[in-house]
């Protein structure tokens, strides 16, 4: 709970009252059937009812609402599209959501210099399509990209497929316009790409809305490469892919991407309507994206069909053309909503772990997977060694989810061991804030306390989040945490 | 700061903690503005840190550095009679030469690491603007050569920061895996701070794998709008590594023609290397192959006398002509990287166009281009006291929050106070 925010059960009606006056009665939902949908994020295993959910369209806008929240103690959640999969977004303490999906306008787009400035509600995939025209696109690609927001990538400093070469959203922020948790409007970075004194944009990025809510965003663009080609390289056995993609990293070239999917996976996906053709007996299947000069694509495909030789590849499918290179990403982004079909519930876990290390850690994922009797999956970055252990399951059967949470930590701990860490791309929010102490010790997370009471000196911002509360003792029990209460 | 700063006692309590590691300075040695008593240089981490302890205990202000290449980067410091140097903290501590990532402690010289993972094929993608340098000194400066192009800045290299707090606090942030949200990204925020926040330990490197080809070339280039649009053209090759335009300050005051010369890197895949040497070569006053293009970028964006004044300004690319424009017009020599778009400008007392007041002239000239808007200058050097009287990193933005998290981390301000922005 924030410091100095009681946590009123029933928000008053004059704060309705208020909030409507600010973003029009029509933005803010205080009814229990309006609220539902804002309890929790796309880890709905954690859902809290906020009090209000407010949907501003401005910057101003938002400025106002924090300070109303404050005036009556409330304390106030950022979110974006609600795809989030850590509980960033979940508003606990019965907090005020400031839902930023309305503010969808692309303010500017600056070919020349390689630059737009966007609000935080804007589509990630949309900005790409309005760009296209000009020979640019934005590199993030999160699998939510058709849904996910650019605020919410900003908050949880979202990577995707292409991260490998492009590098996660920190890479193509340039600067940003927060309203910080005093309601004081501030501007960060610079479009220049350098701005003087502490790195502000980048203490920003990735801190899932525990030290402002984010209202404008300028962004890096980047030019669509002359040519690419997507090879898929189909395997017997998800060890042979991993070491392919070790050697590679080892040999020198930076592909776009290097995706693994796993059996399950891809017979999940063609029963889906993502169906791509790829081989259901393939006992893994290596998505390898190469893009650049055209010039030195023919030389690349040689080198990887050497490499990919030696590990004893089955196939080598190189797309023959944007249409069927669209089917092979349609197939791995949808591979997530194709585990509809395995089970009523997925958890998709992420942890990185050094390259090399990929084959081994797999393999013990996997046996903890079977020691607790669940139906795992694995798609995953392996270019960046971000893993994805999918479990799918029912979460009516308490047993089954109490085996999931088991599962779960285990394979978290497991990556800490081998030199991981707990998130690469989908942040430590609810989820993970109890199992922090895994990887780091108490003067690294007062280190992190310290940047955020610089911010949000009263915790009112999207409180208990990220770092362990004292509460963590009894938090770290699944139950306690309100797992066995979520509505089905 | 106690009242017998850099005093006897102070000496005595790091000699207890720390022996040997209190090197003193006879006479007094003048770095970064200070008159300094005494060098401290642990050995070891756990030594920097019982060090750190002492001096936060006695609220005793020590100027923060590495082996102290570019110590006019920054402010003056404020109140300081003794330096701290990770420059003892020195070696590979691990190397993962199959995951291109190495862990190396902060005062190992930049050398000594490029020359380590080479031999396994790998690149550090540091690129000091000066020779010499350490790996601590790179990430507190944040500052770029010329292949910031390919390398990108210094941030994009590291993965994780041990740190030494001013309270002599231990911390991690970050790992050795190339991707990675757990918790605040601390590294971003000590990366460029200066050693204001946190003194580094060690970090962890992301490293770049040696390209199969390298050539370099250069292009006179008389029209100025023709050498902008070259050289960013050039800058968006897909194998440009370093691209640079440099001048000299034109034969007489008020002149805006005269040569510029285009110095370029390619790296990468031989064909796309080829492909980009050919466009380069083509059309114009032809392109020829040269060696030492990278050294000559580096040394010009370095070069600047005791008596002169080096201005670092970052832009957009649109606005590079003009501003380099009135630069040489006003007597700057130049270093114009295109993108992302820096130029470096030198002035020099001596040059004819410097009159009285030509100090102030020039920072005049500066303000205004800082205040036609997007745009940065920070003052890399300038004569004398006159540094005293200025804020090198004016214009910062989000001045209150930089000041509330040094509150936080060095609450007794005791790491290189005023060197930062706003004189934090």
């Amino acid at each position: 709970m924030s410091k100095n925010f009681p946590n009123p059960e029933v928000p008053s009606p004059i704060l309705i009252e208020r909030l409507s006056a600010v973003v029009g009665a029509d933005n803010c939902l205080s009814r229990p059937e309006e609220l539902f949908a804002y309890g929790c994020d796309a880890l709905t295993l954690d859902a809290h009812l906020p009090s209000a959910v407010v949907l501003p369209r401005t910057s101003g806008q938002v400025a106002e609402v924090v300070a109303i929240c404050r005036e009556f103690g409330h304390a106030f959640v950022p979110r974006g599209a609600g795809t989030g999969l850590s509980g960033g977004a979940v508003p606990l303490d019965g907090a005020v959501v400031i839902c930023c999906s309305r503010m969808q306008s692309i303010l500017e787009v600056d070919a020349a210099n390689r630059l737009a400035v966007v609000q935080p509600g804007v589509v990630n995939a949309h900005l790409s399509e309005a760009i296209h025209h000009l020979g640019l696109f934005y590199a993030p690609d999160p699998s939510s990209q058709q849904a996910c927001t650019i605020g919410g990538n900003v908050a949880e400093n979202s990577g995707g497929p292409h991260t490998l070469k492009y590098g996660t959203t920190t890479n193509h922020v340039l600067a940003m316009e927060m309203v910080l948790p005093d309601a004081s409007r501030v501007r960060l970075g610079s479009p220049t790409g350098f701005a003087p004194g502490y790195d502000l944009v980048g203490a920003a990025v990735g801190s899932e809305g525990t030290l402002g809510i984010v209202t404008e965003i300028t962004v890096r663009l980047m030019e669509i490469p002359e040519a690419v080609e997507t090879v898929l390289a189909i395997f017997d056995e998800v060890p042979a892919a991993c070491r392919l993609v070790g050697g590679i990293i080892r040999s020198g070239m930076v592909p776009a991407a290097l995706e693994v999917v796993d059996q399950r996976t891809i017979r999940a996906v063609e029963a889906s309507v993502y169906k791509a053709g790829l081989p259901t007996d393939a006992g893994a299947v290596l998505i390898i994206e190469l893009d650049g000069a055209a010039c030195e694509m023919d030389t690349q495909l040689q080198r990887i069909s050497e490499l990919a030789e030696r590990e004893g590849v089955r196939e080598l499918r190189v797309a023959r053309d944007a249409q069927e290179r669209a089917l092979f990403w349609r197939a791995r982004k949808g591979a997530f909503g194709a585990m509809g079909r395995l089970a009523p519930d997925l958890y998709v876990h992420d942890a990185v772990v050094p390259r090399a290390k990929l084959p081994e850690v797999l393999e013990e994922i996997c046996a903890i997977g079977d020691r607790h009797g669940l139906t795992l999956s694995n798609v995953f970055h392996a270019g960046d060694g971000n893993l994805h252990p999918n479990i799918s399951f029912d979460r009516r059967d308490p047993d089954e989810l109490a085996r999931v949470l088991a599962a779960g930590r285990e394979m978290l701990e497991l990556c800490v061991r081998v030199g991981g860490v707990l998130t690469g791309e989908h942040g430590v929010g609810t989820e993970k804030r109890d199992y922090m102490g895994m990887l780091f010790e108490p003067a690294d997370l007062d280190a992190m306390r310290r940047l955020r009471d610089a911010f949000n000196p009263d915790g009112v911002c999207n409180p208990g989040k990220l770092i362990p509360t004292t509460r963590a003792c009894t938090e770290s029990n699944p139950h306690a945490r309100g797992y066995d209460e979520v509505p089905l | 700061m106690s009242p017998e700063a850099g005093g006897q006692a102070t000496l005595d309590a790091l000699h207890a903690v720390a022996d040997g590691s209190v090197c003193l300075l006879d006479p007094p040695e003048r770095i970064a503005g200070s008159q300094l008593r005494a060098r401290v240089e642990p050995a070891d981490g756990e030594a920097l840190a019982l060090c750190l302890d002492v001096l936060s205990g006695r609220g005793e202000p020590v100027l923060v550095m590495g082996s102290g290449t570019r110590m006019d980067l920054g402010n003056p410091a404020r109140g300081v009679s003794l330096a701290l140097s990770s420059r003892r903290l020195n070696g590979i501590t691990e190397f993962d030469a199959a995951d291109g990532v190495v862990q190396v402690l902060a005062g190992t010289p930049l050398s000594e690491v490029s020359r380590r993972v080479e031999s396994e094929g790998w690149l550090l993608p540091l690129d000091p603007s000066g020779p010499g340098g350490t790996v601590g000194g790179a990430l507190a400066t944040a500052h770029c050569g010329p292949r910031q192009r390919g390398f990108g800045p210094v941030r994009d290299a590291v993965l994780g920061i041990d740190t030494v707090l001013a309270s002599g606090e231990r911390t991690r942030c970050g790992a050795r895996v190339v991707k990675n949200v757990t918790g605040y990204d601390l590294a971003k925020l000590y990366v460029g701070s200066l050693g204001t926040l946190a003194v580094i330990e060690k970090a962890w490197l992301r490293l770049k794998p040696i390209p199969a080809c390298i050539r370099q070339m250069e292009r006179p280039l008389d029209e100025v709008e023709d050498a902008f649009a070259q050289a960013l053209a050039a800058s968006r090759r897909s194998s440009a590594r370093a691209v640079g335009l440099v001048a000299e300050p034109p034969a007489f005051p008020g002149a805006d023609r005269g040569p510029w010369r285009l110095l370029a890197e390619f790296a990468g895949e031989e064909p796309t290397v080829r492909a980009d040497s050919e466009w380069l070569a083509q059309g114009g006053a032809p392109a020829v192959e040269g060696e030492g293009i990278v050294d000559e970028l580096r040394a010009r964006q370095a070069a600047c006398s005791g008596a002169g004044l080096h201005a670092r300004i970052h832009l957009l690319p649109s606005a590079l002509a003009g501003v380099a424009g009135r630069l040489r017009e006003r007597g700057a020599h130049l270093v114009v990287y295109p993108e992302p778009a820096v130029v470096h400008a030198r002035f020099e007392p001596e040059a004819e166009s410097a009159g009285p007041g030509w100090c102030e002239g020039v920072l005049g000239l500066l303000g205004e281009i800082r205040n036609a808007g997007s745009a940065e200058v920070i003052i890399e050097a300038m004569p004398g006291e006159a540094s005293r009287e200025l804020d090198v990193f004016a214009g910062a933005r989000g001045l209150d929050l930089m000041r509330a998290i040094k509150r936080r981390f060095d609450p007794e301000a005791i790491l290189n106070p005023g060197r930062f922005a706003g004189r934090i």
